[in-house]
């Protein structure tokens, strides 16, 4: 299949985020015929279109519904979500407490750009406390969504964060989220938006991310939290948090020799 | 003959189990019963009742007179004496009543058995005694219901049922008809959905509870281990209908189950499987709106609404059952349209039909399903939005020998986004041209009564049955009317409308007299007929107060 050509600005950190997906699936030996690349709406959601695939390019806010609707209908399919931080933690911030609830086998990395792109530069749920744009011309006064401490609260199963700007980390941290058999895997990638985000820079970021300390253990939930707490002086990146759970896929009796679309 | 019983009381007190005790076991004997329900969006308190038609033929509709009101409460007693035939009697559940017999269910339960809990078996008794039935057919009833509790649970109740007998049989009896050969197989149109949804091979669904739907959803429930069906309680019916979708973009039936206010949040998901042209399939359960409107009642106000839901324009499939059997085989149609189509389908019913039940000849069992339409042997330049000429393209599923591409966004043929307006024509053309194929395949609404009649009914969905009767009793007075049921109702064939009209409708009787009956304050079904051209214009037959329609109701408005 030939590259088609993204929609995405020179400079974006989506660049990067497709170049370590293409590395990271070969890496972990993923089968793109067995591999379903789902998203909702918005720049990052585009990504699928942009490397070989099955493709389920839905609603927005809707990733998580229709990859939990595809897992479920046949869980041998590797199913990934590449979508942004307003079609995940804002339209679809319900899906999103309800799949770690379930722990439903699927990957999600949400490209966290703390702003609206593809509408042009409005607050995302994430953007920072101050952050003014055309419509909250007084600077965002809602705190921003913690979604690595919502995950871990809720005891999602893999909670990683990296960078756009830390290319091999973020293979690293893709290919750990892939290799994670226990259920829902969040994957959150700091992604600077060159066009609208004049705050989160690849500068700022760089300056204040920091690769998780080799003797933090991710089963240590109190510490996870402490490290999901940390913003504005320094950015913990790593994986975060894990917890050994079933995934909901393996709890059904139904699917326990084949996958309900071998069945019919 | 027909008689009604209605049993009423406070919600929790046992009204329902003491209505299906006796539905079954009064079948058991060969009667037709005919069974309806009415009841308060609450768990306790209130007024409820279940109401049964006894006949020694098929039934279709309820009544609003009972000649056998067996009153739980005092509430119920009052709201619902003046409610009786003449002659019609009480049955109260106390210590006295005066235009009535009265019997304590819970003291005589505590008399026979020691406890109070066995009253329904008392109330049974009671009821077979004034109706001068035999009471061994309850008896043997009883005995294979409470099996599975001991045979102590077996004695107790069958103790309770001779007392209320004994006591009640003292009594003139109830004329009442006699058992005539019906099945004693029984469906309500909540089961005959889930039933015939699974046969056909549904292998996911996936709900947000909500009355009168959840019947549904709870009978696939049940039926999930035999047949294989996973089912998921979804946090919304957002979630619900893209769930939906993702599983039939990989590959298996799916469906969900809703009413109104669920169905108004998956519109947006209904769009995406027209754009995705994925064969969705939603059962929507209508009650009276707007908003919360009346939870527990029956309405037929979401006809526009289905028809035109979802943003965009797209071809679907509505489907409109008048009975349990017609639930189970419309099921069936709606999926088998859904995916020769690639294209969502509603089915719906209402509160007064999901709650009906009634003897139905053997629905079958077994497992059927469905053709998925899936194309074998997809080429390497596969594309799976291919324009061809009926507008329906090769489907394929992720994880075989092609990547599947679909996107909500406008695509190419091989699915992926595109802003070529030309591009754009050519594919929404391709969608389009499934509704017409659609159209020239649609179900001719079905014909009953005389060919040439004075007067013809017209019904969708539930209203059947009421209708149904209307015809006959209208006929058995020296009237003469039919009817005309759409069991689809969308897309409407002008052509075959007027095939079916023609033969007994305005053009065969140029002075008939056309009444469109809905259970809705603005005559959607008509208005729809209106819009295509099929039926200039009509009488209205309008009832919007939460209730469904009796035959007598519509004979008594034909007849005013």
């Amino acid at each position: 299949m030939s590259k088609r050509e993204t929609a995405w600005c020179p400079g974006c950190g989506n660049i990067q985020i497709l170049s370590s997906l293409d590395k990271a699936i070969e890496e972990a030996g993923i089968d793109r015929k067995c591999m379903v690349l789902v998203s909702g709406i918005g720049q990052a959601a585009k990504l699928p279109h942009y490397t070989p695939s099955n493709v389920f390019n839905g609603l927005h806010g809707r990733a998580l519904p229709a990859a939990t609707g595809i897992k479920l209908a046949n869980h041998e399919l590797e199913v990934l979500i590449t979508s942004g931080d307003g079609d995940m933690y804002g339209e679809g911030g319900n899906h999103f407490i309800h799949a770690i609830r379930r722990n439903i086998g699927i990957k999600a990395l949400v490209h966290n750009n703390q702003v609206y792109g593809l509408t042009k530069g409005q607050a995302s749920p994430t953007s920072d406390l101050g952050f003014e744009t055309k419509i909250q011309t007084h600077g965002v006064a809602s705190l921003p969504f913690n979604p690595l401490s919502i995950a871990i609260v809720e005891r999602c199963s893999f909670v990683a964060r990296s960078f756009a700007g830390d290319k091999d980390h973020l293979q690293e941290m893709m290919v750990a989220a892939f290799n994670h058999k226990g259920g829902f895997a969040l994957l959150d990638i700091l992604q600077p938006c060159v066009s609208f985000n004049t705050k989160n820079t690849y500068q700022w970021y760089r300056e204040r991310v920091r690769h998780v300390d080799a003797s933090h253990d991710p089963y240590d939930q109190t510490h996870a939290l402490k490290l999901a707490g940390k913003w504005e002086e320094e950015i913990p990146i790593g994986i975060i948090y894990k917890d050994d759970r079933p995934s909901f896929e393996s709890q059904l009796p139904m699917l326990s020799e084949k996958t309900l679309c071998e069945q019919y | 003959m027909h008689i009604n019983l209605r049993i009423a009381g406070e919600a929790g007190q046992g009204v329902q189990t003491t209505g299906s005790l006796l539905v079954d076991a009064l079948t058991s004997m060969g009667l037709y019963v005919f069974s309806t329900q009415s009841y308060m969006s609450r768990i306790r308190g209130g007024l409820n009742w279940f109401d049964i038609r006894i006949s020694d033929q098929e039934l279709f509709s309820g009544s609003d007179l009972a000649d056998l009101l067996v009153a739980l409460t005092e509430e119920s007693l009052r709201e619902l004496s003046s409610r009786v035939t003449k002659g019609g009697r009480v049955l109260f559940d106390g210590d006295s009543v005066s235009n009535g017999i009265a019997i304590g269910f819970r003291k005589v339960a505590k008399e026979a058995s020691g406890s109070p809990l066995m009253a329904n078996s008392v109330a049974a008794g009671a009821v077979f005694g004034l109706l001068g039935y035999d009471l061994d057919a309850l008896c043997r009833h009883i005995a294979g219901v409470f099996k599975k509790k001991g045979a102590g649970s077996v004695e107790k109740n069958l103790a309770c049922a001779h007392r209320g007998y004994e006591i009640a049989a003292s009594n003139t009896p109830i004329r009442s008809p006699k058992g005539n050969g019906a099945s004693a197989e029984t469906y309500d149109g909540s089961t005959a959905v889930g039933l015939a949804a699974a046969t056909a091979g549904i292998k996911f669904v996936t709900s947000y509870p909500m009355t009168p739907s959840t019947g549904t959803f709870t009978c696939l429930a049940s039926l999930a281990d035999e047949y294989g069906i996973v089912v998921e309680q979804a946090e919304d019916e957002i979630a619900a209908i893209n769930m939906v979708c993702g599983a039939c973009y990989a590959g298996v039936p799916a469906m969900t189950t809703t009413s109104g206010g669920g169905f108004a949040l998956m519109t947006e998901g209904l769009s995406l499987a027209g754009m995705m042209e994925l064969p969705a399939f939603v059962m929507l359960s209508q009650r009276p709106g707007p908003a919360t409107g009346l939870p527990t009642r029956t309405g037929q106000e979401d006809l526009k609404f289905a028809v035109c839901a979802g943003h965009g324009e797209f071809p679907r499939a509505i489907f409109a059952p008048g009975s349990p059997e017609q639930a189970y085989e419309l099921t069936r149609h709606a999926l088998v349209t859904a995916h020769k189509y690639q294209t969502p389908a509603i089915l719906m019913i209402d509160q007064f039909l999901a709650d009906q039940r009634k003897n139905v000849a053997e629905l079958s069992r077994e497992s059927r399903p469905i053709d998925r339409h899936i194309t074998a042997c997809p080429s390497g330049d596969y594309r799976r939005y291919a324009v061809t000429s009926d507008g329906v393209s090769p489907r394929a599923l992720p994880g075989g020998d092609v990547f599947v591409v679909s996107d909500s966004d406008e695509h190419t043929e091989e699915g992926h986004i595109t802003e070529d307006l030309d591009v754009r024509v050519q594919l929404q053309e391709k969608r389009l041209r499934k509704g017409a194929a659609m159209t020239s395949d649609v179900l001719p609404p079905t014909r009953y009564g005389p060919v040439d009649a004075d007067l013809l009914l017209i019904s969708w969905g539930s209203t059947y049955g009421p209708c149904r009767e209307a015809v006959d009793s209208l006929n058995a007075s020296g009237h003469s009317a039919a009817l005309l049921h759409f069991a689809q109702v969308w897309p409407l064939n002008p052509k075959v409308v007027r095939q079916a009209l023609g033969s007994s409708g305005p053009s065969a009787n140029r002075s008939a007299r056309t009444i469109c009956v809905e259970n809705n304050a603005t005559g959607q079904f008509a208005s729809l007929l209106r819009e295509r051209g099929i039926l200039a214009t009509c009488d209205l037959f309008l009832k919007y107060d939460g209730m469904p329609f009796t035959g007598e109701e519509i004979m008594g408005r034909v007849i005013e």
